[in-house]
């Protein structure tokens, strides 16, 4: 039974890894609290299905741009505007 | 087995503590208004009175009466093909989508730095190994998991009558409007209540504690949150909890998603392993079905299974709810073919059905239709259903076959 246990374990072990974020250039909170309001920055939600609905922090004025859904969403906006992604 | 009241209630409760069904009861109130109270209480009695006709004493008295019910009726491969298809894609998909639950409200109310797809997948750890332990243990483990979800949410109830600001018969006075598809989505609240139905458990057990517990939560919620917003949210739960008890609120509803979201896959992956046992017990003889040998090979298949459709991004996707809409579609089938059939099996034998029964039974089945033709996706809901059964029915045929081969094979040898 401990070898089940074990193999069991390092194979959950083994998949969680894929799940956490990779490197990827971010911006504090702070960052982004002091460049709110400006008329460039777009504030996009990427998240979809489950990642959207069962989380309880959305921040105001974010319009909802599936990551899926990229290159449709991608060419409402000009190239001199600040996107800003999030997705947790 | 001999289960204690406690037990079998915490055994059948578990769905109906977990997130999915706080957010079917939130979204149903907000379309329905109070008008969701009476029909509440009408879903449970029905609930209660085919639990009633399950119990006929002219049907099978054993462990497995549930699946030789409809085995009698459909025969042996069509009885495997609808217990299979209505037990694990629901376990699996659920588990899935109440763990990413679980992951988020574990982030963002207890530990901003723990990820949240971590806590998923130590949750999902912590669950799968709990299933290697002896039943007794898992069935502690269970009403610890039920107590704790039920107690919080009692607590922000009986908070929200007694010690909020606002009275609760405010709520009378609220518009209310009547939807078929909120009516029928409160059915699925009591998805895996046969779990607990020995002939030793009353039938109302589960039932009436369903009622009871969504009978205040909905009260509450309707009070403090305006029906527009508990219709719309995605988390009705926690935007009710924080009203009624702000961020105390939203703690104890922190307890109360983990814990429901525990008790709700260890009850449904308990619910998969005695479903499957049924089928064994009933002339599906396969070494690899019987209860102690599935201890060691479902549980771990079924994470390894959640755990994919976790890491492959599943719960980012709008695929998982409408998959997860026709697993709980599956499962109201399986139930509504079980009560059909044992209105058959009693009129079989020249009995006068119970008009109740078969009441309850049609409602069921109107309650069903309704569900899938009012779904957004009816298409891909049809598609799911009509595929799982049909892979059900070929793994049925294929065990069959085999457990044909290995009693001929046993009788040869003796």
């Amino acid at each position: 039974m401990k070898k089940i246990v074990l193999l069991l374990s390092l194979v959950l072990l083994i998949a969680a890894p894929s799940a956490f974020a990779g490197d990827m250039p971010t911006m504090s909170k702070d960052e982004l609290k002091s460049q709110l309001g400006s008329d460039k920055m777009v504030i996009l939600d990427v998240r979809s299905g489950r990642d959207w609905s069962s989380s309880e922090f959305k921040i105001q004025g974010a319009v909802r741009a599936p990551g899926s859904e990229l290159a449709k969403w991608s060419a409402n906006y000009k190239k001199d505007q600040h996107l800003v992604l999030y997705c947790a | 087995m001999k289960q204690s009241f406690f037990l079998s209630l915490a055994l059948g409760s578990g769905w109906l503590l977990c997130p999915e069904s706080l957010v079917i009861a939130g979204n149903s109130a907000g379309q329905l208004g109070w008008l969701t109270l009476p029909l509440l209480a009408a879903v449970a009695i029905l609930f209660v009175v085919c639990g009633k006709l399950l119990n006929n004493p002219l049907l099978p008295a054993t462990d497995s009466k549930e699946f030789q019910i409809l085995q009698g009726i459909t025969g042996t491969i069509p009885a495997t093909a609808l217990t299979i298809a209505a037990c694990m894609p629901l376990v699996v998909l659920a588990a899935t989508a109440l763990l990413v639950t679980s992951g988020y409200t574990f982030n963002e109310v207890f530990l901003y730095w723990f990820p949240n797809f971590g806590f998923s997948f130590l949750l999902l750890a912590l669950l799968t190994i709990l299933q290697f332990f002896p039943e007794k243990t898992i069935f502690r483990a269970q009403f610890c998991f039920v107590a704790l979800a039920a107690g919080g949410l009692l607590v922000l109830a009986l908070y929200g009558i007694v010690g909020g600001e606002k009275a609760v018969t405010d709520v009378l006075q609220q518009p209310v409007g009547f939807s078929s598809t909120s009516s029928a989505l409160l059915f699925l609240l009591f998805v895996g209540n046969t779990l607990s139905g020995n002939r030793q458990t009353p039938s109302f057990l589960v039932p009436l504690a369903g009622f009871v517990i969504f009978f205040l939560w909905i009260l509450v919620s309707l009070t403090y949150v305006s029906p527009e917003r508990l219709a719309s949210s995605t988390i009705p739960y926690m935007t009710a909890a924080k009203k009624i008890m702000g961020d105390p609120g939203r703690q104890i509803m922190g307890v109360v998603v983990i814990s429901g979201t525990c008790a709700a896959i260890t009850g449904l992956t308990l619910l998969s392993r005695h479903m499957l046992a049924k089928i064994a017990t009933g002339k599906m003889t396969i070494g690899l079905l019987s209860e102690k040998a599935q201890r060691w090979f479902l549980p771990p298949l079924i994470a390894l299974i959640t755990g994919s459709l976790m890491a492959t991004g599943l719960a980012g996707d709008e695929l998982l709810e409408v998959l997860l809409r026709g697993a709980l579609i599956l499962w109201l089938l399986y139930y509504s073919f079980m009560c059909l059939s044992a209105l058959i099996c009693i009129n079989k034998k020249s009995q006068p059905i119970f008009l109740p029964a078969s009441i309850c039974t049609l409602i069921l089945l109107v309650s069903l239709f309704t569900l899938v033709i009012s779904n957004p996706h009816t298409i891909e809901i049809c598609i799911f259903i009509f595929s799982t059964l049909g892979i059900s029915g070929l793994l049925a045929a294929i065990w069959f076959l085999i457990n044909k081969k290995l009693n001929k094979q046993m009788e040869q040898t003796a």
